[in-house]
């Protein structure tokens, strides 16, 4: 693959070294065919089309057709550039020199200039979702209108997969919008839509823009990034929170594209010529968070028995209707940072004998275990009531408590009140092990109860220049987290797309992409 | 009659205040905000946190109560920070759909019913009666949303007759509208015409044995006219009473169906609400609603005058 290439003068070459096992993806089939209102279904509407300041995938299903960033990732999740032509990192680690490309046009007509750049930045660094990551910039410099730089007061080797991940994208907007709140700017972007109409509880409209400037220095489509072009003349992104009437309307031909397919409906379908089931492997890590401050789960021996007493196999079958894999790492296999599966499977392997030791070394008399899961998302229900019946069966005393998402979160974030809580971790191990391993750290940690270990490897991963030591952090993280049963990481959970057939060279990803595909 | 109308309004002076009231307690007891919601399903407590003082959600509940109710007196809803728009102005834009759905629900309602009833009165005791009452239980017992379901699946997805889901704005297409609209307002009626076939096939048995009844029958009218003009004008006190009460409940039902249709309507805009909890939206639905149902009890006040006579003398 041609295109921009990270520069490091010194340190370690490239910050993701491998890609992500991604299925192969049909690509370069020949000239696409211009037209046409392509229809998207997506369940959830998204809570604010200001890219910056949200995680929700609802929301980047859309903003991420209109806008970019510097850099972002490729087809197997490397960062890559996309409105840079590349970065200069200095040898200490301190100085990111960004060379902007040239021809870059907002869809207001204004040419994308430095200043558009630092002022997103400083934006972002404000009220972006994942703004910590600015912390260790201490200047942003515009030597001219073609470079721009970022100054750390300290090195934070993770730069630039931080802002090339797509979880709260770090977006360049035009200056003028940077000044306003949060959902308040005009929502004018790089790429290759632009943005027409957003009516809440109904839909989002873009047109393809057609002052585009395809990024030369690749080929193809790839990943976020990669030489997008647009076929469709605009794309309509319904919001339908029923999954039978998505499905429905997808068999009508009301419906193109949908953003995700349950397991059951696509086996259903498999004999419908006019649809295509475009399947992903992995989508999301599902995990068992335990709560290591308060009532059992503070005592690690209680943690271990919980840890031997689950199948996980059983859980992850029930819960993703079969579309699942195995693995125990906290990172994909095939990364850059993948810590392997050494010594992983005595922990993994369901042992109630071993779980009945623990209990009583724990000197467990039968108290309640507190297990909070939302019914907003069934993967998170299903492995909550199956993780609940299978630790009964191991002589524990759970009570199941099933709440609404908005509910969940508020409760898993007091340090007391629950026990354990299933999450499927989407973008952050699509990232890298930043937010992964970040997510255990900090003083408002998931677990609840800071962990020095934990803490020195998130350390680690900020501050070590060289690979092989930011590996070494997650593979610590990692030890500790099956040593102290924090959490469980169950398994992988797969995604399937879908599309009717005569969308063509669609391939699925993080998002639907609408570019680089077009109707027959 | 207007005596009538500005004795209601000023009873609903206290209903909405204490509507405002459970609602905003509701605020202060029901856990979650809208933080969470804006950050996304994966956001770190930090993360959270951090929008949570962006956005002024963390002030003291005094203060939030003060302000909202200032807006309150001077009209003004508040504003949803995830719609990015006035709540009055958000509701005002569905409030045509979620209306129109559940009047169209409780005309197909009236207009099955109501025959059915009169017929079944006609044919006491006899297999029509009998069909008609059956028909309309099961009507009644088949929850709304399955029904919709199933609908979907049959006329949109089998046959290809309707659309599945979605919304064309009667003022941009009077006939896409009309084919939108059709098989939610019928998975709505479904469950009210039970019930007001059977008010009206109740109250027509009791008119049916009355003089005034004997008198038309021996005047020579046909049967058919006798139930049509005499029978339902004595008997339509009753029926509108359930009418009213059935405008309630196929409200209520729109807000299920919005979801399984996506239609833009208030009950789609106040579930979605609910779930982010976003609180301007939902004190202002809740607000509306209440409204609502004071306006409908009034309607039917009016109509009862309007139907019967001697209820306007009285007055």
């Amino acid at each position: 693959m041609t295109g921009p290439s990270i520069r490091r003068r010194s340190v370690t070459t490239g910050l993701l070294a491998a890609a992500l096992p991604l299925p192969a993806i049909a690509q370069g089939t020949g000239a696409g065919k211009r037209g046409g209102d392509v229809i998207v279904a997506q369940q959830a509407q998204p809570p604010t089309l200001d890219a910056q300041t949200t995680t929700a995938q609802a929301s980047r299903n859309i903003t991420l057709h209109i806008y970019e960033s510097l850099y972002t990732r490729d087809e197997g999740a490397n960062p890559k550039a996309e409105l840079a032509e590349g970065v200069d990192i200095a040898a200490d680690g301190l100085t990111y020199r960004f060379t902007l490309r040239g021809g870059v046009k907002f869809h207001n007509g204004k040419t994308l200039t430095s200043a558009d750049v630092k002022a997103s930045m400083q934006r972002y660094a404000k009220i972006g979702g994942s703004g910590d990551v600015l912390k260790p910039v201490a200047a942003y410099e515009t030597p001219d209108a073609k470079t721009f730089v970022m100054k750390l007061a300290s090195v934070f080797p993770g730069m630039i997969d931080a802002i090339s991940s797509p979880r709260a994208p770090f977006v360049i907007m035009p200056e003028e919008e940077c000044g306003k709140p949060l959902g308040q700017p005009a929502i004018i972007g790089t790429g290759p839509f632009s943005f027409v109409e957003y009516k809440p509880d109904s839909h989002a409209k873009l047109v393809r823009f057609d002052g585009y400037a395809p990024n030369t220095a690749y080929t193809k489509r790839d990943g976020f990034t990669g030489r997008k072009t647009a076929y469709f003349d605009s794309v309509t992104f319904r919001f339908m929170p029923e999954g039978g009437a998505r499905t429905a309307g997808l068999q009508t031909g009301e419906i193109h594209v949908l953003e995700s397919l349950d397991v059951a409906a696509a086996k259903r379908l498999e004999s419908d010529k006019n649809i295509v089931a475009h399947a992903m492997m992995p989508w999301a890590f599902m995990t068992l968070m335990m709560n290591t401050n308060w009532g059992l789960t503070a005592n690690v021996d209680f943690r271990r028995a919980v840890q031997s007493a689950l199948d996980l196999e059983e859980i992850m079958g029930l819960a993703t209707d079969g579309l699942y894999r195995m693995d125990p790492a906290w990172q994909y296999p095939g990364t850059g940072y993948y810590p392997g599966i050494d010594g992983l499977d005595a922990y993994t392997r369901q042992d109630q004998a071993r779980a009945k030791t623990y209990l009583q070394t724990a000197g467990y008399k039968g108290e309640e275990m507190v297990i909070v899961a939302d019914n907003s998302f069934k993967p998170h229900l299903d492995a909550g009531t199956i993780a609940s019946q299978q630790l009964r069966a191991a002589g524990i005393n759970v009570k199941l408590n099933v709440m609404d998402w908005p509910t969940v979160m508020s409760t898993r974030s007091k340090p007391e009140g629950w026990n354990l809580w299933p999450l499927m971790m989407g973008i952050e191990p699509y990232e890298g092990p930043y937010n992964v391993v970040g997510f255990f750290g900090g003083k408002q940690t998931v677990q609840i109860k800071q962990d020095p270990v934990i803490e020195q490897c998130i350390a680690d991963l900020a501050s070590k220049l060289k690979l092989e030591d930011r590996v070494a952090a997650v593979k610590a993280f990692q030890a500790r987290l099956y040593d102290q049963a924090i959490a469980v990481k169950v398994g992988d959970v797969g995604i399937i797309q879908a599309t009717r057939a005569s969308v063509v060279n669609y391939a699925p990803y993080r998002i639907p992409r609408m570019w680089d595909c077009w109707f027959a | 009659m207007l005596r009538l109308a500005g004795v209601r309004l000023l009873v609903a002076v206290p209903v909405l205040l204490v509507v405002s009231l459970v609602s905003f307690g509701l605020t202060l007891l029901v856990p979650g905000d809208m933080a969470a919601s804006l950050a996304g399903s994966t956001a770190s407590a930090s993360e959270v946190a951090h929008i949570r003082t962006e956005l002024g959600l963390d002030r003291p509940p005094l203060e939030r109560m003060a302000a909202w109710y200032g807006g309150l007196l001077r009209g003004d809803l508040g504003r949803s920070v995830l719609l990015n728009e006035g709540v009055g102005q958000a509701i005002v834009e569905r409030l045509p759909v979620t209306l129109s759905l559940a009047g169209l629900g409780l005309g197909f309602a009236c207009l099955i019913g109501v025959p059915t009833g009169l017929l079944a009165a006609a044919k006491v005791r006899r297999w029509p009666d009998q069909a008609a009452m059956g028909a309309s239980l099961v009507g009644l017992s088949l929850p709304d949303f399955w029904l919709g379901l199933l609908l979907v699946w049959i006329v949109g997805v089998k046959l290809h007759w309707l659309p599945t889901g979605g919304f064309v704005p009667l003022t941009q297409d009077p006939l896409g509208w009309a084919r939108c609209m059709i098989l939610p307002a019928g998975a709505l009626a479904a469950t009210q015409v039970g019930p007001i076939a059977r008010m009206t096939r109740s109250a027509a048995l009791e008119v049916v044995a009355s003089d005034f009844i004997r008198t038309a029958r021996a005047k020579g009218l046909a049967e058919p006219r006798v139930f049509a003009r005499h029978v339902l004008a004595a008997a339509l006190v009753p029926v509108l009473t359930v009418a009213g009460i059935g405008f309630g409940v196929t409200l209520s039902g729109a807000l299920v169906i919005e979801q399984v249709f996506s239609l833009p309507g208030v009950g789609r805009l106040v579930i979605g609400a609910v779930l982010a909890r976003d609180w301007p939206v939902i004190q202002g639905g809740l607000l509306l609603t209440a409204f609502v149902f004071v306006a409908v009890n009034l309607l039917v006040d009016v109509l009862y005058l309007w139907a019967d006579p001697r209820l306007r003398e009285q007055s």
